[in-house]
């Protein structure tokens, strides 16, 4: 047996006498040099042709898609919904699940310092809750990833009663879920570092333009000749993790969002006309219709009442400028 | 060169003209075989080669028992000196890396600047990680596989680090971006730190085993040496009675018998030994090596829970942490892994520490559980405070809970360790003389050998 120790000796003492022979030819020992390293990236990152969500299948025209259902012409007083209604089912299970997001400054983002989740969306969602129970804080959130935003709202056991998530309302996801009204009339734009020569997104040619995962942000300009190289992520805060990194050169999304990433890194900004307009909604199941006029109706009160110039006054005004008035609704019926 | 049979006839011709006398390499083969063949059918020229044949066959044994003997001494010191303590640090890293993970998340949690214990404890995990790979690094000498894992480690430590203070920085100033970069910490930690520490272990695991059966490899090639010389010896002494009638031949006697008490001595000194590394390995390696799976089932689980809460719903790790505490404890916390190594142990006090580790565990399955009851039920803050034992004092505490699973499961991994190394050490001492002893009695039979013939030769003369 142990002549599995014999052999390599006697062998070991042949290479010693071969390498003494020809010790000019072996080099220094291999130092390991390192030429190149992977720099960190975020979980679930995907980029080039991975990047782009795929193209939804001829998207019907759904003329106005910001026309909602109208709010029942009686409000229910908070605590009493409607018997067999969508409220009345949240209201006996005693809070309202909302899907958030709890990444993105201004509009829905953990407090580290208390662990509490807040932002304009936020305030939106403590507004329907205090409608149902007459309690702003009956809500448990849900963070989710822009990709869950849809899934979340579907199948026969829907996980949360509605998502304010930064959510703009198009046709091709009424196909899937149900929004209300607008509440925030954001538009698309582009961040780069400050140092960035970059003016608008037709410059962004070939360079390196970060969204989340199913952003609509990831198809704009593919198709055409120099078009940029879309990188997904999960999360908004993702991309200025990347921008950070020197991982990507620009973020393409709503100006609302950017907003919150300049707040974060004094290093970037936002610059270009704005390259579409996105309108946000709740969005809600879409077998729940009854519930989607409720929101409505939760919406025109703070429209109103002044509950929403005082949530854009708190989150918004200092990086987006002057309180405009809340965007008008539209009703389909 | 007469082929008489007269002993003087011969014992004169052979100085003269036996080709055994001429330097062999100068006789042509044929003329050598011949010569051979010519003295082989004389007594004295047969006697001479059978004391040849023997010396010669006495000093290989000896030079083989001796070389073989002593390497199986110097595998056993690999063992207790290389080996394991390179697997031990594999798993440490692995244990300190999972660990800093699941407290960086933990802080996270708990508030805006890292309170001062988790920082020290994150602090301590990552000096640890650093510091049991600098063992783990000393032998990767030879093993090529385990460069690719170690070079993963030594350079992305550094860079999850950095993420974690750039994430507190963040953290600190109320930046969301924060954990963001926890994320991105966390994922260069479980998509490529753990697999690396994982595969490191595994490596080293490996190797530990193969040195293992090493050293209990049955030494065909001495065995078969030490029955040839001593079937040559019985031949011989027959051989010399029938032509001799003389009974008995003190020099072959002695030989004999010192061949005899070499293999009953090697005999013994191996089946000892064996027996203890076989025993290191029942009661102390393999043991630790399950111990060591359960701690890193335990380590994943833990942070799964801990993820659950940071994603806040947006990511359900409540699965994978099931999947894991039902491999550890089985369907009630008895089961399982720790089951299987409670039953297993023949050491009471690695026993007794299995035995804490279950009540332990117990606890902080059920633990989880109400965890998991107030986050479904919507109340988020409790189910923190009993997830991270943050609550008031006195209050559910799964933290400490786990804490104690993994407290006592090192401890019990400790014990594995003495266990192994007492028992390997035995194993060694049984070796200890034995090299030198084998290479004196064959030498001893050399000469016996040698004596005893050369009397009976002188005869010739």
């Amino acid at each position: 047996m142990k002549t599995r120790r014999i052999v390599p000796l006697v062998g070991i003492a042949l290479l010693a006498t071969l390498a003494a022979g020809c010790a000019s030819t072996s080099g220094p020992v291999n130092l390991a040099i390192v030429n190149k390293v992977a720099p960190p990236v975020p979980g679930g990152i995907k980029i080039g042709k991975a990047a782009i969500p795929p193209a939804a299948a001829a998207t019907p025209n759904c003329g106005d898609p910001t026309a909602s259902l109208r709010p029942p012409a009686v409000m229910p007083t908070p605590g009493q919904m409607p018997t067999g209604s969508t409220m009345a089912k949240i209201q006996a299970r005693g809070y309202l699940i909302a899907g958030v997001d709890q990444n993105t400054d201004l509009f829905g983002y953990r407090n580290p310092k208390d662990n509490t989740i807040e932002g304009f969306d936020i305030d939106m969602v403590h507004d329907v809750a205090q409608a149902i129970f007459g309690d702003p804080n009956k809500v448990v959130f849900k963070a989710i990833t822009s990709a869950q935003r849809i899934p979340v709202l579907t199948g026969p056991n829907p996980a949360v009663d509605l998502v304010a998530r930064t959510f703009t309302i198009n046709c091709a996801r009424l196909q899937q879920v149900a929004f209300s009204t607008v509440y925030f009339q954001a538009s698309r734009q582009v961040l780069v570092p400050k140092t960035s020569t970059v003016q608008n997104f037709a410059q962004l040619g070939g360079k390196k333009v970060c969204a989340t995962t199913g952003s609509d942000s990831l198809g704009q300009g593919q198709g055409q000749a120099n078009a940029p190289i879309p990188v997904a992520v999960n999360d908004w805060s993702d991309c200025l993790v990347m921008l950070q990194q020197g991982e990507v050169d620009a973020v393409s999304t709503d100006n609302t969002i950017l907003a919150g990433m300049e707040t974060q890194d004094p290093n970037t900004k936002i610059v270009g006309p704005s390259i579409a307009p996105e309108p946000y909604g709740i969005a809600m199941p879409k077998a729940d219709n009854d519930f989607v006029g409720f929101v409505n109706g939760v919406l025109q009160q703070i429209r109103t009442n002044g509950s929403w110039t005082a949530s854009y006054g708190t989150w918004v005004q200092d990086k987006l400028g002057a309180t405009p008035a809340p965007p008008p609704p539209a009703y389909e019926n | 060169m007469s082929v008489t049979t007269g002993p003087r006839a011969v014992g004169r011709t052979t100085p003269a003209g036996a080709p055994l006398a001429s330097p062999p390499g100068a006789a042509p083969p044929a003329d050598l075989a011949a010569g051979l063949r010519r003295t082989a059918n004389t007594t004295p020229g047969r006697l001479s080669i059978a004391m040849v044949g023997l010396v010669v066959l006495s000093l290989l044994t000896g030079v083989i028992g001796l070389i073989s003997v002593s390497g199986r001494a110097s595998t056993l010191d690999d063992l207790t000196n290389h080996r394991e303590p390179v697997s031990a640090a594999a798993q440490q890293i692995y244990r300190s890396l999972s660990d800093a993970d699941a407290t960086a998340a933990d802080a996270f949690l708990t508030s805006a600047v890292m309170p001062a214990d988790l920082r020290s404890r994150y602090q301590t995990d990552i000096a640890q990680a650093g510091s049991a790979l600098a063992v783990a690094a000393t032998d990767s000498g030879g093993v090529t596989d385990a460069t690719a894992p170690l070079s993963q480690l030594s350079t992305g430590i550094p860079v999850y680090t950095g993420l974690v203070e750039r994430a507190s920085a963040n953290n600190a100033l109320g930046y969301p971006i924060g954990s963001a970069y926890l994320r991105e910490a966390n994922n260069l930690m479980t998509t490529s730190l753990l697999p690396a520490a994982q595969h490191l272990y595994k490596i080293d695991t490996d190797r530990l085993v193969a040195a293992q059966d090493d050293a209990t490899s049955f030494p065909w090639f001495a065995t078969l040496l030490v029955v040839a010389l001593l079937v040559a010896l019985i031949i011989a002494q027959r051989f010399l009675r029938r032509r001799t009638n003389r009974v008995i031949n003190v020099g072959l006697l002695v030989a004999t018998i010192a061949v005899v008490v070499a293999m009953l001595w090697s005999a013994t000194g191996l089946v000892l030994e064996t027996v203890h590394v076989a025993n290191g390995r029942s009661a102390g390696s393999d043991p630790g090596a399950t111990l060591a799976q359960i701690r890193t089932k335990a380590l994943q689980a833990r942070t799964d829970e801990m993820l659950t809460l940071v994603a806040r719903g947006g990511q359900d790790y409540n699965g994978q942490y099931q999947t894991l505490a039902t491999e550890i404890g089985g369907e009630d916390g008895t089961g399982g892994l720790l089951g299987q190594v409670h039953a297993a142990s023949s050491d009471d006090t690695m026993t007794n520490q299995i035995g804490a580790s279950i009540t332990a565990a117990k606890s902080w399955f059920g633990l989880h559980t109400q965890a998991t009851k107030a986050n479904g039920g919507g109340d988020y803050p409790t189910a923190v405070n009993i997830t991270l034992g943050s609550g008031v004092k006195g209050s559910p505490n799964e933290a400490a809970a786990f804490d104690q699973v993994d407290t006592t499961l090192n401890q019990a991994i400790g014990q594995a360790r003495i266990d192994f190394t007492n028992q390997t050490n035995a194993a060694s001492g049984w070796l200890t003389a034995l090299p030198i002893g084998v290479l004196v009695l064959l030498v001893l039979a050399a000469a016996g050998a040698a004596v005893g013939i050369w009397q009976r030769l002188r005869e010739y003369r």
